[in-house]
């Protein structure tokens, strides 16, 4: 263990007693493959990691475990998601424990798998600026900006925003904010016919899974959700192109000025189709038009679940 | 040039109380309008979800319009501020999507301002005829 | 389910524009029509009759009717299918007439539209639901804004008729325009005579609560439930101590103060009881002139004063009253002639308006009544008026006739004539407008028997010449360029919308036309009601009138109020949103958005926290379900699905 793992585990322990579990990050089924660790007892901390892999937002379990007591390790982006959903009052401060971890970045799978086979990792390690991966015929060394997520390229929150213990010391933002709406430029550069076409191909793949979904930490509705009722009966079950335009336009707008920019939905889209693009371009929208940001502030009211009767940038159309 | 001819398909969302009686008004008024546009009464324009404009886009609208009382005129004092805001959102999320934004479009007339809604029709339907009709889905399956 | 659609020919209103016989056939083949036809007037007596025979003979369990609009024939159809047997809910109407035969030429395309009107509106009546009211207690008291001539009249009726009356006025007294008046048209009776009695009536009815100089900061609730909550206005002297007996006015030492009463013809005291006859009678400070305020010291009235009822301290007061119908009778302002550069922007003192003008003949004003010109207080021997400065004139943004001016016109022709009968007055005029009853007589009688001479035609100009006022101007009827010197000009400054009646229109919500007048139900059949539930008008609130109507207003509001009133018990409108327990997730996000504050967190029986509707507080706007992410709060009769099913009608037709 890490001195930073071993500060987390003590620290959990002595939290064990204030709730009901802790949700933290474990050993997966090999080194680059982490996975979130439900500790209830001692003994769990055993598997405990923390480390360039533990990518998952472990936000996005709080809206399943509502009236519980919980403990929760963070990182900086993941904080956002759990301000949200105290702003939102869909859950309590009062039955959290939260650990928060400065964050320099955590590796896209997606991307380390471009660039080799990741089939049989023994092991992986970060030495200053390199990720060294070793299998059991090579190893291979990367600069680590090339791997890690592209969230992590512009992030401006490295340090968590809410937190009852912070394991080392803060972190300031070094990461440059323009890039943050990079992947929103580039696709705009296209013609408008280019991205309706973009979108029909990507999103053919979409195989109705609900991945996106059922990860991201704001979705609260759960088996409610729209996508799959009849009443009301927004989209049928079809698995046609246009339902499957429909699921993520849903998606969008209901995360309109809520998403917290965690990236998880296309994270874990088994058939890699780029929707966080689509809420980036959401969230650029939210920002020019009301100057907010999803889960930074905790007394914030979502701009669309309010409003100014002079909107200083919303101009009237003229006919 | 027969083509040119065709009608579009536009629907429209109206308040009751404002935009709804405008139409009435430019109706009693005789205000001649092209007749491509259908529209949808609803009490405010603030229970104008934009999924409903998503949807009819997605149905295979050639343009939708939702309009509203003037801002501060809401018989619901409130709704039209909401929906300021979400349709403006939406109107610049669809480009995004590769949906022409003039495809959609939102505004303000009251119940006296028959004249107003015979020119946002007669506008607006001209508006989507220049654009033609729209683009329709298919599915792309090279994997 | 069975579904009955009804076409309306409308005679050839619909008739001749849309093949209806075409749209009654095709409303056949769509899903659940049973039975479909077409009718020549559906809303006449034989028109219903025909609905509720089909509904017993067809077993209709729904029922479209395709006409005119819903906003003018719902509730028609509504009854006749309830008493069918139907719940009224079971029905929708296609709007075939305004929205389509009135609108579009093409026969061919308009026949097409209205099918696929009536598709739609198929559509969404297989997803309708009976809907039941819920009965509700009503507060019996009602609010008149507005104490001039229709809000007394109001008030009367209503306090009369055993309810309790809230007048607010924002003034220090009742009594509005007609107080400033000297004789009225067409009779010539004295105005204030008139009037001054009604106002007593007023401040001394058992059943009314007067709160003058005071104005409306907020009105919440609906119709039988409203809370109003209202500014009392600081006056600087306590009111249930003055006695009226004007000593302080006497003694103020500020003499300068403006007159609002007077128009501004002269001065009066900082310190002021607005008019002899005012209600009530009590004095005020105005702190812009009082030397108390601008100098820190003086306190004459403070000592004057008998009953030491002066308080420089007096702070503004709200006090809320709770009522259960509005009456707004706020009246008119007038147009502002400085606008007109071409008039001399009020530079010139001999250049004054016409209400300035009853101001100079009454005889309790200013000058006893004795018409002196203000530059140097001589009798004017040619009087020159100036009709529709500031009426008809679209470059001004007043296109509208602002109705009475005419007619005042020529009364305070006939009434110079009688105070200086050696002078002549000349009318500059575009039309006479004089349709009531005995008005084309009284202007006749003051061109031919008071030698009113009458100029059809605009001014371009008015300016000085020496001590005269010159008026030039053309006369269409000649055809010539005329110029006049006048020893005193009049104009005649139009009607224009109350100042602050926006702003209240917002707060009542209730909607007002690009003049800032206020807009009633049905311009024919509904004139004194709103849109809003319990939201009435009276007078020159809801456009220029004369007295008459004003008054005749102002008890038709009341006569609403008290059949409003007659039952203890009023049903809400069942057309509110409904949470589905299963679907709600707390999020609460509905309850954030709703403008009303009409949900709440409740625990069911499974003790799982969901979203309630507070079925007397919801207005049906169905905010909250465009907000509901899963869609669990719908207001009935516009739920996400009819709304839907309307869309795909249209789309996959
Ligand atoms: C020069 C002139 C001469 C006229 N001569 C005649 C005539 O001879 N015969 C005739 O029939 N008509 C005449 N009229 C027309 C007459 O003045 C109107 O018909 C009449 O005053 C309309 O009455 P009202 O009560 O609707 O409005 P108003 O008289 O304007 O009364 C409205 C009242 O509401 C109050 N108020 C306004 N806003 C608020 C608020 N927000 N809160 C509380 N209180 C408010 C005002 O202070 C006022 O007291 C004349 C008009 C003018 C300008
Ligand atoms: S995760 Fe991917 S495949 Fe699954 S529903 Fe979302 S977009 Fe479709
Ligand atoms: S939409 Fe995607 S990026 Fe936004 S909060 Fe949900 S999972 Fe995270
Ligand atoms: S419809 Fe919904 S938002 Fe509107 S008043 Fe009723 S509960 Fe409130
Ligand atoms: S918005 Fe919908 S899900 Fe959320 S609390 Fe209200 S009814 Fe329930
Ligand atoms: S009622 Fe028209 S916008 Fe709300």
């Amino acid at each position: 263990m890490t001195d930073r793992e071993e500060k987390i585990s003590e620290l959990i322990k002595n939290e064990l007693n204030n709730v009901d579990f802790f949700i933290a990050y474990g050993r997966g089924y090999d080194p680059i493959h982490v996975k979130p660790l439900f500790v209830y007892e001692e003994k769990d901390l055993d598997d405990l990691v923390m480390n360039i892999f533990c990518v998952h937002n472990n936000a996005s379990y709080l809206k399943t475990v509502k009236d519980k007591k919980v403990g929760i390790v963070v990182k900086g982006c993941d904080s956002r998601a759990v301000v949200q959903l105290i702003q939102e009052g869909l859950i309590n401060r009062d039955n959290l424990r939260i650990i928060g971890i400065p964050c320099t970045g955590v590796i896209s799978i997606k991307k380390l798998k471009e660039k080799m086979d990741i089939s049989r990792v023994t092991e992986a390690k970060v030495e200053s600026d390199s990720v060294i991966i070793k299998t059991s015929d090579e190893e291979k060394r990367f600069e680590k900006d090339d791997l890690l997520a592209d969230k992590c390229l512009w992030c401006q929150y490295p340090t968590p925003v809410i937190y009852d213990h912070l394991v080392g010391e803060t972190i300031e933002p070094s990461r440059p904010k323009e890039l943050e709406y990079k992947i929103v430029e580039e696709m705009e550069k296209e013609d408008l016919n280019v991205r309706f076409e973009y979108w029909n191909k990507e999103l053919s793949r979409c195989i109705r899974c609900y991945a996106c979904r059922n990860v991201c930490p704001m979705c609260v509705c759960q088996d409610q959700c729209v996508m799959e009722s009849r009443n009301p009966h927004w989209i049928s079950l079809k698995s046609n192109i246009t339902e499957k335009v429909m699921i993520q336009l849903i998606h969008a707008i209901h995360l309109a000025g809520r998403c917290v920019s965690c990236g998880e939905c296309e994270r874990v889209c088994p058939m890699d189709i780029p929707i966080f693009k689509i809420k980036q371009k959401m969230n650029q929208i939210v920002e020019e038009l009301f100057d907010y940001k999803a889960g930074i502030d905790l007394e914030a009211t979502p701009p669309l679940y309010t409003f100014q009767v002079e909107e200083a940038k919303i101009k009237e159309r003229e006919w | 040039m027969a083509e040119e001819k065709k009608e579009a398909k536009i629907v429209g969302f109206l308040c009751n109380w404002c935009s709804y009686g405008g139409a009435d008004t430019a109706g009693v008024s005789r205000f001649k309008q092209p007749t491509d546009l259908r529209i949808i009464r609803v009490p405010c324009s603030g229970r104008v979800d934009p999924l409903f404009v998503v949807k009819a886009l997605e149905s295979g609208a050639d343009g939708v319009l939702v309009s509203g009382c003037h801002p501060r005129d809401c018989h619901y004092s409130e709704g039209n501020f909401y929906a300021r805001r979400r349709l403006e959102v939406l109107k610049r999320f669809l480009p995004f999507m590769g949906i022409d934004p003039n495809r959609f479009e939102y505004t303000w007339v009251s119940a006296s301002e028959g004249q107003r809604w015979q020119q946002v029709v007669t506008k607006f339907t001209e508006q989507i005829h220049n654009l033609g009709p729209a683009p329709k889905r298919e599915e792309k399956s090279d994997r | 389910m069975r579904i009955g659609v009804f076409i309306c020919h409308c005679g050839s209103n619909i008739a001749g524009t849309v093949d209806v016989k075409k749209v009654a056939e095709e409303a056949k083949r769509f899903p659940h029509v049973v039975y479909s036809t077409d009718y020549m007037y559906t809303c006449s007596e034989p028109g219903q009759l025909e609905i509720q025979e089909a509904i017993k003979k067809e077993k209709l369990d729904g029922v479209v009717v395709a006409s005119c609009s819903p906003r003018m024939h719902e509730n028609t159809f509504r009854r006749t299918v309830e008493k069918a047997g139907l719940n009224r809910y079971m029905f929708e109407m296609a709007n075939i007439r305004e929205h389509v035969s009135w609108v579009g030429v093409d026969k061919e395309a308009n026949t097409k539209k209205a099918i696929d009107l009536v598709r739609m509106a198929v559509a969404k009546v297989t997803l309708n639901q009976p809907l039941f009211p819920k009965s509700f207690k009503v507060n019996k008291n009602v609010l008149v804004i507005g104490g001039g001539v229709a809000g007394m009249q109001a008030a009367l009726d209503c306090a009369d008729g055993g309810l309790k009356v809230i007048l607010v006025e924002k003034n220090p007294s009742i009594g509005g325009k007609m107080a400033k008046l000297d004789k009225t048209f067409p009779t010539i009776d004295c105005s204030i005579c008139i009037l001054g009695p009604k106002m007593v009536d007023v401040g001394q009815h058992e059943n009314i609560k007067l709160y003058t100089y005071s104005e409306i900061e907020e009105i919440s609730g609906y119709v039988g439930n409203y809370e109003v909550k209202i500014r009392k206005k600081a006056t600087y002297v306590d009111w249930t101590k003055c006695t009226g007996c004007g000593l302080c006015m006497e003694k103020c030492p500020s003499k300068k103060a403006f007159d609002p009463f007077n128009e501004g013809i002269a001065p009066t005291t900082a310190i002021n009881i607005p008019f002899p006859q005012a209600i009530p009678k009590k004095a005020k400070i105005d702190p812009n002139y009082c030397r108390q305020f601008i100098k820190g010291k003086c306190g004459v009235c403070a000592k004057i004063c008998p009953v030491q009822a002066i308080d420089y301290e007096m702070q503004d007061e709200i006090v809320t009253e709770k009522v259960g119908a509005i009456i707004v009778a706020t009246g008119y302002s007038l147009f502002d002639h400085t606008k007109i550069k071409e008039y001399g922007a009020g530079k010139y003192l001999d250049v004054i308006t016409s209400i300035q003008y009853e101001r100079l003949l009454n005889a309790s004003g200013p000058t006893s009544g004795h018409i002196l010109r203000p530059s140097d207080n001589k009798e004017p021997k040619t009087i020159v008026f100036v009709a529709c400065v500031g009426s008809r004139d679209k470059s001004l943004g007043v296109p509208y006739c602002s109705n009475f001016c005419c007619m005042y016109i020529a009364k305070q022709a006939i009434l110079t004539k009688d105070h200086i009968p050696d002078s002549q007055s000349y009318v500059f005029y575009m039309d006479i407008r004089a349709p009531g009853k005995g008005y084309e007589e009284f202007v006749r009688r003051a061109q031919e028997e008071y030698g009113v001479k009458y100029i059809r035609g605009r001014v371009s100009r008015i300016f000085k010449r020496g001590d005269k006022m010159v008026v030039r101007g053309s006369d269409t009827l000649l055809g010539t360029q005329v110029e006049l010197e006048a020893d005193l000009v009049v104009l005649a400054t139009g009607a224009i919308a109350e100042e602050g009646a926006r702003e209240l229109a917002e707060k009542l919500r209730i909607s007002y036309d690009p003049y800032g007048f206020y807009i009633e139900s049905h311009p024919k059949l509904r004139p004194v009601e709103t849109n809003t539930a319990g939201v009435f008008l009276a007078g020159a609130c809801q456009g220029p009138k004369d007295i008459p109507a004003s008054v005749g207003q102002g008890s038709a509001a009341a006569s609403k109020v008290l059949s409003l009133f007659s039952k203890d018990l009023l049903e809400s409108d069942p057309q509110i949103a409904h949470v589905n327990e299963m679907l709600c997730v707390d999020c609460k996000k509905c309850i954030q958005t709703c403008p009303y504050g009409a949900i709440e967190e409740k625990k069911t029986p499974m003790g799982k926290i969901v979203a309630s509707v507070i079925e007397t507080v919801c207005q049906g706007c169905g905010l909250c379900t465009a907000t509901c992410p899963p869609g669990a709060i719908q207001l009935q009769q516009f739920t996400d699905n009819q709304l839907l099913a309307e869309v795909k009608a249209f789309f996959h037709a």
